[in-house]
């Protein structure tokens, strides 16, 4: 059972991973060379707290930092901020959401969307700091929209799909004394 | 009870707090160096780049040629009507093609006549686009040649028609071209017929903005722009675009480069622009010049050279 259990995580954070790099691999398809007026959201951001706040034995924080590191360094982004502010991010929330297990969905939304606009200030207020050249106002929030937007569509895909749900008492009773 | 204990095991341990905590610390180090140090880290980010996209090449191209086709697609319903078009505006070709025709003989005959030779030195390497920025914020592409082609930071990338950008951060097999869209771009250009020099700044749209325009009067919606290889960042004469004026009245280029469709660059060889610094001295080389300098193609040319000017 033990065993079971562990194969069966590990699977999973492999998946976890598997799904970043497909997201990495489209975003990166030469399709749009011409700038574009919209941006897409973060999916890597939404995925990332979507399975933190479920399983977060799914995307251990090492994990999550390689994979975010990754993306800074593929999309130009400066190395190391983001995937800072994004695992700060997932800490907070698990301490927030998963303390009292009864959350509802539109509370966990509205804590999610508070985080991603946290991280997107952050990144900002940082950048300006440091006197990093940044996009458009209107491009970020356009993408943090879009994230939080997409973040129940999200959940939907990963607890239909992949089967990434919240344990429920007895579960998380039997993983936690194992 | 046991789902505190079972939490204070999963979540809040010290240990792992502490893990956190460093993995943290690493993170805003790397932002830290990368602002202090900024090449060391690109040429890192670069390296990473080159490991990782080349990978993905099997799988990129024919995803990428699907999208495309089903994007194409929809073009296909108006095939009809396009054939239509193309076919008279290629009845308009062939009256430009016989002009261009008498044309280039009697361009080849004057520049017979004037024992013109055009720069030997400029010659190009073609590398396929393989990725994008993967970022609305960033116009950039990675291309399939790098360090091993030869290919230097700072060198012009074109496509068949006009300038696209400038190589920044080369791997071993890869190297990225900032685009002329991108924020960080700006070329020093000139724009003829008026020979008004101004600098093309990115901003992120389709058509960068012309700034430092000595006299905007000058110039008019549809002058030719091209580079003017001040700075010595390109070689002068690469055509960029034409100028066209946004609805606000501000000055932009409307690029010739085929935006849409990036697929092939060419990059263009630079060995520097070769600058006059004083009245009387001699023609020396840009002191600040990062590209290796070519060699004098014989000794007795370079010493003659020096004797005439000293």
């Amino acid at each position: 059972m033990a065993s079971g259990q562990r194969a069966r995580v590990w699977l999973m954070r492999g998946t976890f991973s598997l799904l970043v790099l497909i997201i990495m691999f489209f975003q990166l398809l030469p399709l749009e060379t011409q700038p574009r007026q919209w941006a897409p959201p973060d999916l890597i951001m939404g995925l990332a707290f979507v399975w933190a706040l479920r399983r977060p034995d799914y995307v251990p924080a090492f994990l999550l930092a390689t994979l975010l590191l990754l993306s800074d360094l593929l999309f130009q982004r400066p190395p190391g901020l983001m995937a800072l502010l994004i695992i700060l991010a997932c800490e907070i929330l698990k301490v927030r959401i998963l303390s009292n297990r009864e959350t509802t969905f539109m509370a966990e939304w509205i804590e999610v969307a508070l985080a991603i606009a946290a991280v997107t200030a952050l990144n900002r207020v940082v950048l300006n700091l440091t006197g990093v050249a940044q996009a458009s106002l209107t491009l970020t929030m356009i993408q943090m929209i879009m994230t939080i937007g997409i973040y129940p569509i999200l959940i939907a895909f990963s607890q239909t799909v992949l089967g990434v749900r919240k344990l429920t008492p007895v579960e998380a009773d039997a993983i936690g004394n194992r | 009870m046991s789902r505190d204990r079972t939490q204070r095991e999963d979540y809040t341990t010290p240990l792992r707090r502490l893990l956190i905590g460093i993995l943290c610390l690493c993170l805003a180090a790397m932002f830290l160096v990368w602002r202090i140090d900024n090449p060391r880290v690109e040429r890192f980010r670069a390296q990473v780049v080159d490991r990782f996209v080349p990978n993905m090449d099997w799988a990129m191209a024919p995803v990428t040629g699907t999208i495309k086709l089903l994007r194409d697609f929809q073009s296909y319903q108006r095939l009809a009507e396009q054939n239509q078009e193309l076919r008279s505006e290629l009845r308009q070709m062939r009256a430009w093609k016989e002009a261009a025709l008498q044309l280039e003989q009697e361009n080849a005959r004057l520049l017979d006549l004037n024992n013109v030779r055009l720069d030997p030195r400029l010659t190009f390497i073609t590398g396929v686009v393989m990725a994008d920025s993967g970022s609305p914020f960033r116009q950039s592409v990675l291309l399939n040649v790098g360090a091993r082609d030869g290919i230097q930071d700072g060198w012009a990338a074109m496509d068949g028609i006009g300038l696209v950008g400038r190589i920044s951060g080369t791997g071993r097999n890869t190297a990225r071209v900032i685009l002329l869209t991108d924020t960080a771009m700006a070329v020093p250009a000139t724009i003829q017929p008026s020979g008004q020099t101004a600098l093309v700044t990115g901003d992120n749209t389709a058509a960068p903005v012309l700034n430092f325009l000595e006299n905007s009067d000058l110039v008019r919606p549809g002058d030719r722009v091209i580079s003017s290889g001040d700075g010595s960042v390109f070689p002068a004469g690469l055509l960029i675009g034409q100028v066209a004026q946004d609805p606000s009245g501000r000055l932009r280029v409307r690029l010739s480069a085929d935006y849409e469709r990036l697929e092939f660059l060419r990059v263009l060889r630079h060995h520097g622009t070769e600058v006059i610094s004083d009245s009387g001295g001699l023609v020396v080389p840009a002191p600040d010049a990062t590209t290796p300098r070519a060699r004098p193609e014989n000794l007795d040319e370079l010493a003659q050279g020096e004797d005439d000017n000293g």
